[in-house]
């Protein structure tokens, strides 16, 4: 008898998992106990194994699809047995119908639940006429309301509430609102003000207010500049790493005796040697783009139901320019020597200030490396660069004591600050990143061995 | 039921036989020179004339719709023509007799009859009396556009006919009724020309409720309903022919009002029901006048009459007038004649061969009547031509009249924007339709049922303010009997009928003691017919009598859909206000009895313009919106709930007044004042609301409003909107099923009007849109005072602490909608 394999349901919260990978193909013969496929919940990875022996009949979904938890996944049975009928998408109609029907009938507290709570969820307020009235009345402050009516919505008594508890803009800025609002001419039926006459009323009143603000504060000597595009991209840009990503940041630092050490060398012999002028930012690059080769969650760019990781490292390096900052890739890192790192990473920085650089540079990073220890910052919060999942801060050198062998003994310490998009992997494989990363540099001689 | 007639075992179960007497066809045979006592030759010439006025008028209107031309007249006429080329003779035949007194109700092809008939009329009618009718007819429109040249009065009458006919198929503002009934819809009262139907066979029933009108306020004159042989397969008609021949007329009625309407039902039978063949085809009679023998035992004075021959038709309408003046009516005609042209001038004939129509254009009716008089040296060739050529002169400028924008506007809706919505309703007030004295068994105050009712206590509430016993306490159905009985003792043409109103009281016993205060003829049991009961009160009311009918169950409006959605509503506005429609039709809202006899309708009956709609739940609203529907000139659905026809006055305090008094229809009322939300409610769910009221207030501290629509069609929204200013959120709920409700167009309007005052989309609740399921389960289907406050919560305002029991998300929503359910 044909037996059909289920999504399980790894835990209460889980809807469906992905499967990752078909150890099995339809045809094949399966033992009790084989893995039939791999797949994972956005917290685990699970095998699912054969419960019963026979020919695997056929499957429902592939590798990479989203499937939702107790749906049928693959069917084992007899050869030649029929299978079609446990196919979940044949099945989704019927099976629909039942689950709204038992709907009804338990599940309308829930549903009431639901209905209260959805409201935080949206970015738009929803707001009945007659709450919006009311708070344009009373400048009852809307930030502060919690909204109680149906589907999140704000009902007059969220307002009255706000109103009870002195929730309500300065009288003058609500006069202001007001003002502003009743220099709106309508031009719809019966003078009826619309959403055109609104809009075109908005541009009206910025300057307006601007002037007005103007007028009654002194702000002495000002300038008003346009933003330049790049500002604008920068703004776009950064808003949005901010406002999209789940970033944070870890902060450490390393001992940088050994690379001060080397830079010192480097200095020394390099006219003769022919090495370019390697500075410490240089050696940070140099051992993050090894580093990051065994730590593939930051070498990767995150997209919202996707991962993809790179094999080599494209770093960007974040540079300061009389125009914004500005983020030049070097690619393949990774195959780099340091001189020749150290070579390209200036050469890119210069086209960068001087605004020479080619566009296709400035995108394609897989990681970037920012730089404000040169202006003494001890530490800080790099901004991701997306859809890159980490980006890390250098930060100035200090000098630090330790103790060796019951000796306080001072030291030169480097500090670092990660910044990691939690989304794509978690605290502790970017600690680890972060903690290989201090032992190249404190052991900096032994990495360029490798 | 009238316990004076015994129905027999013995009698019943006799054996024996039923025998039928011969029907005639086709008997007359008289020729010109035997006919020359009845007839002079003017006479004769003049039904020749009349035929020849048909046809030409006819012929134009062919021309013009397949040509856009007729004598040189360019003219585009987009609505209907259903042409009677070929059906003069039966037309002029049927007017020839017929006096002002005697009213046609015509078809759809009608054109014939209303020329005939009025023709006839300006003939019969002295020329002082004729002048008067024109002059006094739409404040003399008519008559000043036709009376520019010189002429005689009967000259001028014949130039006024055909004009306000043809302006009216024209659809101009000088027609008869201002171009809003049209070619199928038109009539000259003063003539005695009642309207034609656009609805095969809808004159049938009709044309019985008139000849009620005629029987119950003695007044001359038959009526005669024309419908053609295809109406013969609709159910009304037929209803229509049982109720004017009706047993009680010979057996129960009084003295002074025996014998059957005086009513004949013609059918122009031209053998096809637009290309349906009635004759071999599509019907079973085979000879339509058969049909007269299965309705009563005079076989309706049944025959058949060759509607080619005028003077056959004469003859036959002679014979059958008397029988109707000896009060042995109805009588059935099956005048046989034939339609040479299509049932419109698009129809190719393909039901039909050429050899067929050329038969019978061999036996035109024109060319044949000639012929013979030619024979008979009654008139020349020459005569008849001079007067063919007259006909088509006279038509020929009265339709260059017609289609000339500056004789003959349209009606200007620009100018005059509510120019036909003034005309929807004639919100009149009449006390009574005729005045003289009223026919009543007693006097009221004898009547057993007005002295029960004195005895009860007219307020709901004792000292305690404890509700008064349902045996004690004035009831609903006290406040319908006060308000009909007071009526029926102040209007002599007010008459009352339906299923079981006579002895049993009606099903709900609003019209005990009715039985004891009137005789037959104004209060009688019908046939289970609801066509024929709607049907015969348009009638009556178009006569010029009030008329209030009862259909016993709400859902019984499905057997009554032509009579109550196309007639009843239709006829005061098609008829530019020139009819009134003042008649009340009691239907009872069922529950208990399941899908087919527990549905509100008031929705259905909403959509419909045309009709007024109340539905009163308390007894001092149901008599006050009885008197003042009974005042009234409209058409009034009167919504009663059987739920509630017990209950006492809890609103209006001290009680229901005795004396009289009227609700005005169209305003709402406020049953219990709020604060925090309205609920408007449309029927008996008003005490479902009250319920739902109480718990929202001794629970949750919610102050609720609630306000009884009583009327559905017209509604004053401004009380309502002052109370959604107040309180910001509002429910509608009633009985009717959910989609469709009436409900929701009121919330759409509240939206409208209210939208900057709402805290939440108003909310309509209304009964599942499943069948009405048995009585225990109907707390599944009706809204109940938990799914209100279900609703509140869900869908208004969330209530702390509540627990929901239904599912009114918005995903139900979607679900049930997508389902249909």
């Amino acid at each position: 008898m044909a037996t059909p394999v289920i999504m399980p349901r790894q835990g209460q919260s889980v809807e469906s998992c992905i499967i990752t990978k078909w150890q099995k193909k339809p045809g094949d013969h399966v033992a009790v106990g084989d893995v039939l496929f791999t797949y994972e919940t956005d917290k685990a990875t699970f095998d699912e194994k054969a419960k019963v022996e026979g020919e695997l009949l056929g499957i429902f979904f592939e590798e990479g699809d989203d499937v939702e938890c107790l749906l049928n996944v693959c069917v084992i049975g007899s050869k030649g047995e029929s299978y079609e009928e446990f196919d979940p998408k044949n099945a989704a109609s019927a099976e629909k119908t039942d689950e709204s029907e038992k709907t009804e009938q338990a599940q309308p507290v829930a549903a009431v639940q639901q209905v209260v709570t959805a409201a935080s969820a949206t970015d738009r307020l929803k707001i009945s006429p007659r709450a919006r009235n009311l708070v344009s009345d009373t400048g009852a402050d809307l930030r502060f309301v919690t909204p109680t009516g149906p589907n999140g919505r704000v009902i007059e008594r969220d307002v009255r509430k706000l109103i009870a508890e002195g929730k309500t803009v300065s009288s003058a800025a609500a006069n202001e609102y007001s003002a502003s609002a009743k220099g709106i001419v309508g031009t719809g039926i019966g003078g009826m003000i619309t959403t055109s006459d609104l809009s075109s009323a908005v541009e009206e009143i910025k300057p307006a207010v601007a002037a007005s603000a103007a007028a009654s504060l002194d702000f002495g000597e000002c300038e008003e500049v346009k933003l330049p595009n790049i500002r604008k991209v920068i703004a776009r840009q950064m808003h949005a790493s901010l406002s999209e990503m789940a970033q944070l940041t870890l902060n450490t630092s390393f001992d940088a005796t050994e690379i001060l050490a080397y830079r010192a060398k480097v200095k020394e012999g390099r006219e003769k040697l022919g090495l370019a002028n390697i500075t410490l930012n240089d050696i940070v690059l140099f051992a993050a783009s090894r580093v990051l080769l065994s730590h593939k969650d930051l070498n990767a760019n995150f997209f919202d139901d996707k991962i993809v990781y790179y094999k080599h490292v494209n770093l960007g390096v974040a540079v300061d320019t009389p125009r914004g900052l500005m983020v030049p890739t070097i690619f393949g890192a990774d195959t780099m020597s340091l001189s020749e790192l150290s070579e390209k990473s200036k050469k890119l920085q210069e086209e960068a200030k001087s605004g020479t650089v080619n566009p296709d540079l400035l995108k394609g990073g897989t990681f970037t490396v920012t730089n404000l220890g040169s202006l003494g910052i001890e530490s800080f919060t790099p901004v991701i660069n997306p859809p890159q999942t980490g980006i890390l801060g250098v930060d100035n050198i200090t000098t630090r004591v330790k103790t060796v062998n019951g000796e306080i003994k001072p030291y030169q310490a480097m500090g670092l600050s990660l910044t990691f998009d939690h989304r794509a992997l978690d605290g502790a494989p970017a600690a680890r990143f972060l903690s290989d990363l201090v032992s190249a540099l404190e052991s900096f001689s032994l990495l360029l061995a490798k | 039921m009238p316990k004076s007639q015994f129905i027999s075992p013995d009698e019943i179960r006799k054996s024996g036989v039923l025998s039928f007497q011969d029907i005639p066809l086709n008997q007359y045979n008289k020729t010109i020179k035997e006919e020359k006592e009845n007839f002079s030759d003017k006479d004769f010439m003049r039904i020749y004339r009349d035929m020849a006025y048909i046809r030409e008028f006819e012929t134009m209107l062919y021309l013009i719709k397949t040509t856009s031309e007729y004598n040189g007249v360019a003219y585009n006429n987009p609505g209907p023509a259903h042409l009677s080329m070929g059906q003069e003779a039966s037309a002029v035949g049927q007017a020839y007799l017929l006096g002002i007194d005697d009213f046609i109700f015509g078809s759809h092809r009608s054109h014939g009859e209303i020329l005939a008939k009025g023709l006839s009329a300006i003939e019969k009618i002295e020329d002082n009396q004729l002048y008067d009718i024109m002059k006094n007819f739409l404040g003399g429109k008519i008559l000043k556009i036709v009376e520019k040249d010189q002429k005689s009065t009967k000259d001028l009458a014949v130039d006024f006919l055909i004009y306000g006919a043809l302006a009216e198929i024209f659809a101009r503002d000088t027609g008869f009724h201002k171009g809003l009934g049209g070619s199928m819809h038109c009539f000259f009262l003063p003539f005695g020309i009642y309207p034609n139907n656009a609805i095969v066979g809808g004159s049938a029933t009709i044309a019985a409720g008139a000849a009620l009108f005629k029987k119950v306020n003695k007044k001359n004159g038959i009526c005669i309903s024309n419908i053609g042989d295809g109406a013969m397969g609709r159910g009304p008609v037929w209803e229509a022919m049982n109720f004017a021949a009706m047993d009680q007329y010979t057996q129960l009625w009084e003295d002074a009002y025996k014998g059957g309407l005086p009513v004949i039902f013609n059918f122009f039978n031209n053998s096809y029901g637009m290309g349906g063949q009635t004759y071999g085809e599509t019907m079973a009679y085979g000879i339509l006048a058969r049909v007269g023998a299965g309705v009563t035992p005079s076989q309706m004075y049944s025959e058949r009459v060759d509607g080619y021959n005028p003077l056959a038709v004469i003859d036959a309408m002679r014979r059958k007038i008397d029988i109707i003046k000896e009060n042995k009516g109805p009588v059935l005609l099956d005048t046989v004649t034939y339609r040479i042209a299509g049932h419109s001038p698009s129809d190719s004939s393909s039901y039909r061969t050429q050899e067929e129509i050329q038969a019978w254009e061999e036996q035109d009716v024109l060319k044949s009547y000639s012929a013979k008089l030619m024979e008979a040296n009654v008139g020349t060739e020459e005569d008849f031509a001079t007067i063919r050529e007259e006909v088509k002169n006279r038509i020929t400028k009265i339709c260059a009249m017609a289609v000339d924008e500056s004789i003959s506007p349209r009606m200007d809706l620009f100018k005059t924007p509510d120019a036909i919505e003034k005309l929807m309703f004639s919100n009149e007030k009449i006390e009574k339709m005729e005045d003289r004295p009223v026919e009543v068994n007693m006097p009221m105050s004898d009547n057993p049922r007005v002295q029960a009712i004195a005895k009860k206590e007219r307020w709901g509430f004792d000292a305690e303010g404890k509700l008064v016993s349902k045996n004690k306490v004035f009831q609903l159905r006290d406040g319908l009997f006060e308000a009909i009985i007071d009526k029926f003792y102040k209007d002599p043409t007010l008459i009352t009928y339906g299923e079981d109103v006579r002895d049993w009281g009606g099903a709900y016993a609003v019209y005990r003691g009715l039985t004891e205060a009137l005789p037959y003829h104004r209060l009688f049991n019908a046939p289970i017919s609801e066509s024929a009961i709607i049907g015969t009160a348009v009638g009556y009311a178009m006569a010029g009598g009030r008329a209030i009918v009862e259909l016993m169950y709400c859902d019984f409006i499905g057997c009554a859909g032509d009579e109550i959605f196309n007639q009843l509503a239709k006829w005061q506005a098609m008829s530019a206000g020139l009819l009134k429609m003042p008649v009340v039709v009691r239907v009872s809202v069922g529950s208990k009895y399941g899908a087919q006899h527990s549905q509100d309708w008031t929705s259905l009956c909403a959509a419909i313009p045309g009709l007024k709609c109340v539905f009163p739940v308390t007894p001092y609203d149901a008599k006050g919106l009885m008197n003042a529907a009974l005042a009234g000139t409209d058409p009034v659905i009167f919504f009663e709930s059987q739920r509630v026809y017990d209950v006492g006055e809890q609103f209006h305090e001290g009680g229901v007044p005795e004396g009289y008094y009227e609700v005005e229809i169209g305003e709402p009322d406020i049953k219990k004042q709020g604060s925090d939300i309205t609920i408007l409610t449309v029927g008996s769910t008003l005490y479902t609301a009250l319920k739902a009221a109480k718990e929202l207030e001794e629970k949750y501290n919610i102050s609720a409003e609630v306000i009884d629509a009583r009327t559905i069609v017209p509604f004053n929204y401004d009380k309502v909107i002052e109370s959604v200013k107040k309180t910001g959120k509002i429910l509608l709920a009633s009985d009717a099923v959910d989609r469709g409700s009436v409900l929701k167009t009121m919330a759409a309007n509240i939206s409208e009007l209210a939208f900057d005052y709402l805290d939440a989309p108003p909310v309509v609740i209304g009964s599942r849109n499943w069948i009405t399921p048995a009585f225990e389960l109907e707390k599944h289907f009706f809204p109940q005072p938990d799914w209100i406050i279900d609703a509140i919560h869900e869908r208004i305002m969330p209530i702390q602490g509540y627990v929901p029991v239904r599912n009114f998300t918005d995903g139900e929503r979607l679900r049930r909608e997508k389902l249909g359910v």
